[in-house]
């Protein structure tokens, strides 16, 4: 049985629910993914109120984390305090709460807290583990998985784009692992081509006398993404904040068969990149 | 600093040398590395006594993330970086944690010294103390998409572990997207319809008129920002350039700030332009030294980022 979950995105609950879709979401979606995958710059501790309401409505809750620097850093460990206060007073369940790591940064920030929450491989981070392309999917092998399992990471989220991919799934001997002891979430349907720290769309240049304290914006990211045509491929891509991605609206995958195939067993939908 | 120089051909060391290199680096196609422009696997033996008689070191980078590998190509893989640590090779460059997990075995530990490469970016100081607590490395190549305000708890933790850093020259390295992080040069993921400008989707050749367009609106209250913003992102995907963090200003401030090791790394120039550039770095680190030894620190700052302002960097 393939899960189905949600990622909102720039989004906040309250547009989700201002928009009338709230209703919508919770009926079709188990799983809502919060939080920002990609920039720092959008990391607010309102997430975890909305995580305990999508909790209370029945919902489980992945915690997406980003790339980070040190105030990066900082806000995901006051994140993560707040997430296990939550959890001490029963106001959220840790059995029904995940989070998704991007950077090492938070994976020792996740050990240092003792998370008592399951931790999964973002889509900045799979890589370490799988490499993909449009036809085929790879893992590097066993040792790569054994790395994060030691670290108590079994699930990957990426994005692919093929139908059917060729893996080495079903020759997992041959390169040391074992095809069961790992979990594939697939996001669709967009996939993140690159990631900047220096914002496409949000940084203004810097000065040749200045040195940047980070990276600045006015999270520009919030009011639209971008497309861009690119005059060398057929395929749209996407311009979201730090982020471009390929957009693949068409259907990406023949049957739950051939994503039980992939090890994946769960799906989360992007409306927005 | 010191000036680390790539090479990718035995001729180069002696006028790289000649030019300000101080510690060289290479890659070979036989072991998984990131990045264009190889060494043959047959020249590392000459080149690790060749560098030895300069009275340098040399470093090798197995540095891939993607690094797919089959149980008996490991063994293989493992088995040549220990023929390499048995020759004399001083340090091994990594990324991927499966081959660091591999070259930090403690039951065989290797001579050579690990690195931390820059393709695993280090942009806090938990992922120095997470791969820090794994290993036991002894550099860290610092990603340049980092400023040197951000970088000063990374510099203190390495400082406090006797952990050296290294940065790269803002000049000939200044890729706005994460390193090892990035897909733009993977062409199975799209399909062409002309040849990419230097095999890259970031390098768009397009008239701007009809390059972006704008996505559905979220933000309704902000659409007056939209003109501007579409400009802005022209300008930066065609002529422009993407915003950088590194400049002549960090450069000192890293400089400043004790960071030990200074690199030029691409490794696919021609041998002239190789040359060309160490002499650049040497340049710039003399004028770093020279007013940093001669003036008060705000003044020699000044008149670095001053001087440096003139750099012409037609004819890299």
């Amino acid at each position: 049985m393939i899960e189905k979950g949600i990622r909102l995105g720039t989004m906040t609950l309250e547009d989700l629910e201002n928009s009338g879709g709230l209703g919508a979401a919770v009926r079709g979606f188990s799983w809502f993914y919060l939080g920002p995958e990609f920039c720092e710059n959008l990391l607010d501790a309102s997430v975890c109120e909305e995580a305990v309401r999508l909790q209370g409505l029945g919902r489980k809750i992945c915690l997406l984390t980003p790339m980070l620097s040190e105030k990066g850093a900082r806000l995901v460990d006051s994140v993560f305090k707040k997430l296990l206060r939550l959890v001490r007073r029963g106001r959220l369940d840790a059995k029904r709460l995940e989070i998704t790591i991007n950077d090492f940064g938070a994976l020792e920030l996740a050990k240092r807290n003792r998370l008592p929450f399951r931790l999964n491989a973002g889509r900045l981070l799979y890589y370490n583990v799988f490499e993909g392309a449009g036809d085929w999917l790879k893992i590097h092998n066993g040792l790569a998985l054994k790395f994060f399992r030691e670290l108590g990471i079994t699930r990957y989220e990426l994005s692919t784009t093929g139908i059917r991919p060729r893996t080495n799934f079903g020759r997992g001997r041959i390169y040391g692992f074992d095809p069961r002891s790992f979990k594939v979430t697939l996001y669709y349907p967009y996939l993140n081509l690159t990631s900047a720290r220096a914002c496409m769309l949000g940084m203004p240049y810097v000065p040749p006398e200045e040195s940047a304290g980070g990276v600045r914006c006015a999270r520009e990211c919030r009011i639209c993404p971008f497309e861009i045509n690119h005059p060398s491929i057929k395929e749209k891509l996407v311009l979201r904040g730090n982020t471009v991605f390929l957009h693949f609206p068409e259907k990406f995958y023949g049957s739950e068969k051939d994503l039980a195939g992939l090890r994946v067993d769960r799906l989360v939908y992007c409306p927005f990149p | 600093m010191k000036i680390v120089s790539c090479f990718s051909d035995l001729k180069e060391l002696e006028p790289l040398t000649g030019a300000g290199a101080q510690e060289f680096y290479t890659a070979v196609s036989t072991l998984p590395a990131f990045g264009p422009g190889f060494l043959s696997g047959a020249a590392l033996k000459p080149a690790i006594k060749r560098v030895h008689a300069l009275g340098k070191k040399i470093a090798l980078a197995v540095n891939a993330i993607y690094a797919p590998a089959t149980v008996k190509k490991r063994a293989a893989i493992m088995e040549r970086i220990r023929e390499l640590d048995d020759l004399g090779m001083d340090a091994f460059i990594v990324s991927n944690p499966y081959i660091i997990g591999m070259f930090s075995d403690r039951a065989r530990p290797l001579r050579a010294k690990l690195y931390l490469s820059s393709v695993q970016p280090v942009f806090n100081s938990l992922t120095a103390a997470f791969f820090a607590g794994r290993s036991g490395f002894s550099r860290v190549i610092l990603p340049n998409q980092l400023t040197p305000s951000e970088a000063r708890k990374i510099l203190a933790f390495c400082g406090e572990r006797g952990i050296e850093t290294e940065i790269f020259d803002y000049r000939f390295f200044g890729c706005p997207f994460v390193n090892g992080r990035c897909q733009l040069h993977r062409p199975d993921y799209y399909t062409l319809r002309s040849a990419l400008p230097e095999g890259s989707l970031c390098r768009i050749n397009a008239k701007p008129g009809a390059l972006v367009k704008i996505g559905s609106l979220e933000t309704p209250a902000r659409a007056g920002e939209l003109p501007g913003l579409v400009k802005r992102l022209t300008f930066r995907l065609t002529c422009g350039r993407a915003p950088r963090l590194s400049n002549a200003a960090t450069f000192f401030d890293f400089f400043r700030s004790g960071v030990q090791y200074f690199k030029y790394g691409t490794r696919r120039d021609p041998p002239e332009i190789k040359v060309r550039k160490v002499r650049a770095l040497r340049s710039m680190l003399d004028l770093a030294e020279g007013f940093s030894s001669s003036l008060p620190q705000e003044e020699a700052r000044r008149a670095f980022i001053k001087e440096m302002d003139k750099w012409d960097g037609s004819g890299f």
